[in-house]
């Protein structure tokens, strides 16, 4: 009957028919639900602690090796231990789902499991990966040892009977009954993932089976003994773990490392413990008998310390629990620092601390790289000793103060390390798994995961004060409120020397707020100019920064206020570029602590009153550190029409085109919010209305100047949450390049983005989760509709839009053309490339809605040269 | 024809600048044309060897023809100067080195000859099992090996070049395994200490760790035991039977 239910697997054919018959099974058992497969797990591990007596038996009877008692504590410990760890674990289906960020994790099997069982601990082995295939939902195949067989398949058997009646598919566990090489190969490499235990020619062929393994090895577990050690307790737990089941466990010590000032009395408490110190001769004779060239004696494995003395022709007590041979050499060639998977023990006497380690080191790397090390200590007396110990052990366990064998496979005298009977050794040894093996060793984990967007923000100074005259009320609330003794004037010397900042001094007089002025800003700031301010700043120590101008004086009080605030700050760090601001490597340091910051706008376009961005030159590399981070937004900014009055016609002209470029940019952005659309639209608006008179007469049209006043600081506060794009990223660099103004770079490149940008079908679109679809040129007809520019579709209204801009540019007196502005073809030429990577890469790229190629960013700025649009 | 040497199954003899391998009707007449492809195979990578001069049977005996070399064998200047035997075993390493950086790509591999012995050894299913699952996990390497390669199977002409004979075990394959065969060859011939010697400067000349060429001693040695010999069964099984865990 047993035949008829279980046929013979000894050879190729039968074996093919098994594998079919357990496919059959996994299959349909990947089906069942998480209760199910417990409530099969639950009897399964049942079965099988109910037969932990007759198991052991059976495996002590069939194989020679080991102790009963030892063994029914291991098939305990297989069976209750790993069911208590894994009752309430999810192995099926979604494990894991968050829904707010849309991640579910789903575990499927993995299918059919190739088991290879070792002689030492046959019937707990098969016990422990049988209940964990049977909890995740696998087929498993065993491959045993042919001298432990019987009692493996007898175990194999038991759990399976127990799962079928429990629910389980018939077939979920097979076995091979006659084993060889062969079989063992073909399981290997047919199954879907293996569990390798055995020695370094199992894990070997496992690695090399094409399947996924899971494989362990061997072990050879020093125990360092310090002088802080509790002897008793580190003498005994030794003979604990070393006989148990006769030293066959592989994380057992095999080797004991006592530092000299203990050695004696470690020595004395083994001896008076019942273990055998051998004589010199004695130890030769043993050594002759434990390792034959190099390898462990079969006749040895698991036997008691009686029996291998006698087989060594040396005489001790039947009752002996270990034999200690006192060595020194920790070389391969010391038949005692091998593992020796029976009761015999290796003693060293170290030096010091440090020769112990060394000693432990060597004993692992030639016998038992990645497994298991063990150390006794007390770890308030020398802490660092036990840092110094579990840095340098190359083993994936080291246990303190502990029996290694009971140790190792956790749960027993730790309760955090996974309870299991394979013990993962890393790469140190070849494997893939560093951990001991668990249910999730043998599971694959689906993860799936649903689209979402970024969080986005809508940021702002605290506080944004406007109006025209409003500057001396203010400024009231430095003084008032804030109560600020000490403030710095940043300014450009043509504000200072002219008397533009008497109002501020006079306020900050009146307030009784001392303060001084730097007034050394030049166009596009530099890192000398701003490092002089900070200088200055360090030694006058102000609690108020007020920076007052256009974009270069706002920029320039920026950086003198990074520098103040944080004397050590690398540029190359903080302008490093970034993919996302939330994501970036670099940590902006905090500011504020020593100053506060007011900017103060003295023309309409730059925005950088309300904006978290500096732009500063390195006068020697001449390299630009565009910096960007909310750190850097002002505290308060003013704006007051009062200031803007007397800007020059140019001024004018290029810093409102660039509130224009702002707010087109920051409209088109990827980043683009319902926040700063309004914003936006509203200052293109005003902008469109208001520039032409600002421009022709700036000096008595209050409110032409009050409405470009606030139409730039809107496009500021779109830019400084939506971001710029490619106009940007190619006016800095022709600006610098060629010295053209900022605002004319972007006049004389906006034409042509808006172009590139509306493609409905671009080479790239950008990489951001809202923005879902090119729909850029739809988004530049709702700004001609806003404008009021009329059209009949998309196409219609961006050309209307592109023809507003070029009448406003017009108007006040910007050029069409590069060329227009100066500059030689053979020097633009010739800085072409350069200016086109370089503008490929500068921060305002990111947020484009249109992902550049070079030659298209390069194409553009042809185009702008010679004022000819060739399509790209 | 004069008879130079008389084993349990061969007997050769020398008739003039030829030597010639009889052997008796048990012989597989496979093994013996296989015995003298390799020698021809071994020929063409320019080794010092005896050339295959014709495959032939003589009273209705198969028969090898070489060339006869004139000298001793090294076996027996090791016997007769026992002075120089660390000048005899450096020779004898150097030699046996020279052979192993020699390819010779149509030989048969030595695993798969390795493999075989160990089905065809007596052994219990574990120790067989052990012993494949051992082999199973060696490296594959393609050095020429001899597989027999011990002093009495070179001459030393008068001139002192050294000749390598009796090509019957060749295959390509492991250094150490075939280092692992001389050891225990010498084990056998009970020099216990010229075998210590050779297989420390073995693993020295040849950069290899010991326990390297140790690996496959358990599998050498029950090889060994196919060949027969009951006494040294014993011994031969003693150093097969080992775990690895």
């Amino acid at each position: 009957m047993e035949e008829m239910k279980y046929p013979i697997v000894d050879g190729a054919e039968s074996f093919e028919a098994l594998l079919e018959r357990v496919r059959a099974a996994e299959r349909k058992f990947a089906s069942y639900s998480q209760e199910e497969v417990d409530k099969i797990f639950k009897a399964a591990a049942v079965a099988a602690n109910r037969a932990r007596i007759p198991l052991a038996k059976m495996a002590v009877e069939e194989t020679g090796m080991g102790v009963v008692e030892d063994k029914v504590i291991k098939n305990h410990f297989a069976s209750e231990y790993i069911y208590n760890a894994y009752r309430d674990a999810k192995t099926c289906g979604v494990i894991e789902e968050d829904k707010a960020y849309g991640i579910k994790k789903i575990a499927e099997p993995v299918g059919v499991i190739a088991a290879v069982i070792p002689t030492t601990n046959p019937t707990s082995t098969a016990i422990f990966k049988t209940l964990v295939s049977l909890k995740t939902r696998n087929g498993i195949i065993i491959s045993p040892h042919p001298r432990a067989k019987k009692s493996t398949i007898a175990a194999a058997k038991l759990v399976l009977e127990a799962a079928v009646a429990a629910g389980a598919p018939e077939d979920i566990i097979g076995w091979i009954d006659v084993p060889s090489l062969e079989l063992t190969n073909t399981l290997m490499r047919e199954a879907d993932l293996i569990l390798a235990t055995g020695g370094p020619g199992m894990v070997n062929a496992a690695y090399s089976s094409g399947t996924p393994a899971v494989g362990v090895g061997a072990g050879n577990t020093p125990a360092i003994i310090t002088e802080s050690a509790d002897l008793t307790l580190a003498v005994n737990s030794i003979i604990h773990s070393k006989t148990f089941d006769n030293g066959m466990i592989c994380a057992s010590e095999q080797s004991c490392i006592a530092l000299d000032g203990v050695y004696d009395k470690v020595k004395a408490e083994f001896a008076a413990r019942g273990c055998y110190f051998l004589s010199p001769e004695e130890t030769d004779k043993v050594r002759k008998v434990i390792i034959v060239n190099g390898t462990v004696n079969a006749k040895i494995v698991g036997q008691k310390a009686h029996r291998i003395a006698e087989l060594a022709g040396v005489s001790v007590p039947e009752s002996t629990k270990i034999l200690i041979g006192e060595v020194e050499s920790v070389e391969l060639a010391e038949a005692f620092a091998h593992e020796k998977l029976s009761p015999v023990l290796a003693m060293y006497r170290a030096k010091s601390f440090e020769d112990a380690v060394q000693k432990a080191e060597r004993l692992i790397a030639d016998g038992g790289f990645g497994h298991t090390s063990s150390i006794y200590i007390n770890e308030l007396v020398e802490p660092e000793n036990l840092k110094e110990f579990y840095s340098r052990m190359k083993t994936c366990r080291v246990l303190v103060n502990t029996p290694a064998s009971q140790g190792g496979i956790g749960d027993l005298y730790n309760f955090k390390l996974t309870p299991s009977l394979t013990l993962g050794c890393g790469s140190w040894g070849g494997n893939s798994v560093s951990e001991n093996v668990s249910v999730k060793h043998l599971v694959n984990i689906k993860t799936v995961a649903e689209r979402r967007e970024n969080m986005l923000w809508f940021r702002a100074p605290d506080k944004v004060y406007f109006k025209k005259g409003c500057l001396p009320v203010a400024l009231d609330e430095l003084g008032k409120v804030l109560g600020k003794k000490k403030a710095f004037i940043v300014t450009d010397s043509f504000l200072y020397k002219a008397g533009y900042t008497k109002p501020i001094t006079d306020k900050l007089d009146e307030l009784g707020i001392t303060h001084t002025t730097f007034y050394n800003v030049e166009p596009d700031p530099t890192l000398r100019c701003a490092k002089e301010g900070a200088k200055l700043m360090a030694s006058f120590e102000p609690d108020v920064i007020i920076a007052f101008g256009g974009g270069s004086a706002m920029d320039a009080g920026k950086i003198m206020w990074v520098l103040y605030e944080h004397p050590d700050a690398d540029f190359a760090d903080m302008a490093m570029r970034f993919s996302d601001i939330r994501k970036r490597i670099y940590t902006f340091p905090h500011m504020g602590d020593k100053a506060y910051f007011v900017a103060i706008s003295t023309s309409a376009g730059t925005g950088s009153e309300v904006t978290p961005f500096a732009v500063i030159t390195d006068e020697e590399s001449g390299v630009k550190y565009p910096l960007a981070d909310y750190e850097l937004l002002p505290d308060m900014a003013i704006i007051d029409a009062d200031m803007h009055m007397t800007a020059p016609k140019g001024l004018t002209a290029a810093s409102g085109i660039d509130a224009v470029t702002h707010a087109l940019e920051a409209y088109a952005s990827m980043m683009a919010t319902d926040y700063t659309d309004g914003l936006a639209l509203r200052a293109l608006k005003v902008i469109f209305e208001y520039l032409p008179r600002a421009y022709d007469n700036g000096l008595t049209d209050a409110v032409a100047r009050e409405k470009m006043a606030s139409a730039a600081t809107l496009a500021g506060m779109a830019f400084a949450n939506a971001f710029l794009g490619v106009c940007h990223s190619m006016a800095h660099k022709l600006g610098a390049f060629h010295h053209i103004a900022h605002g004319i770079a972007n006049a004389l490149l906006i034409d042509e983005v808006l172009r590139f940008n509306a493609a409905e079908v671009p080479t790239k679109m950008g990489t951001f989760p809202q923005y879902d679809h090119p729909h850029t040129l739809a988004r530049y007809a709702e700004i001609a509709d806003y404008l009021g520019l009329g059209g009949k579709d998309d196409s219609e209204k961006l050309e209307n839009l592109i023809k507003a801009i070029d009448e406003l540019k017009e108007r006040v007196g910007i050029k069409k053309t590069i060329a227009d502005y100066g500059v030689t073809e053979e020097a633009f030429l010739s800085t072409l490339d350069e200016m086109t990577e370089n503008a490929f890469d500068d921060q305002c790229t990111g947020a484009n809605p249109r992902y550049p190629l070079m030659s298209e960013l390069k194409q553009m700025y042809l185009n702008a040269y010679y004022g000819k649009h060739t399509e790209v | 024809m004069v008879i130079i040497a008389e084993r349990p199954r061969k007997t050769v003899y020398r008739d003039g600048d030829r030597c010639i391998k009889t052997f008796d009707a048990s012989f597989s007449k496979a093994d013996i044309l296989n015995e003298a492809l390799n020698q021809a195979r071994v020929e063409e990578t320019g080794l010092n060897i005896p050339r295959l001069r014709g495959v032939t049977t003589i009273d209705g005996r198969w028969a090898i023809e070489y060339d006869f070399i004139e000298g001793k064998t090294l076996a027996q200047l090791m016997e007769e100067n026992p002075d120089k035997l660390d000048e005899y075993l450096n020779d004898f390493i150097d030699l046996q080195l020279k052979m192993h950086a020699e390819r010779c790509p149509s030989l048969g591999k030595l695993k798969d000859k390795m493999a075989r012995k160990l089905k065809e050894a007596d052994l219990d299913d574990t120790t067989r099992y052990d012993l494949e699952m051992r082999l199973n996990g060696l490296p594959t390497h393609a050095k020429l090996c001899h597989g027999d390669f011990n002093p009495s199977n070179i001459i030393v002409r008068p001139d002192g070049e050294m000749f390598i004979i009796d090509w019957s075990h060749a295959t390509q394959g492991n250094a150490s395994a075939d280092a692992a065969r001389t050891y225990l060859l010498f084990y056998l011939a009970e020099k216990f200490d010229l075998a210590e010697k050779y297989l420390d400067k073995f693993c020295f000349k040849s950069h290899t760790a010991k326990p390297y060429v140790q690996k496959w001693m358990p599998i050498v040695a029950a090889s060994q035991s196919v060949k027969g010999n009951p006494e040294e069964r014993e011994f031969l099984l003693s150093w097969a039977s080992v775990v690895e865990y």
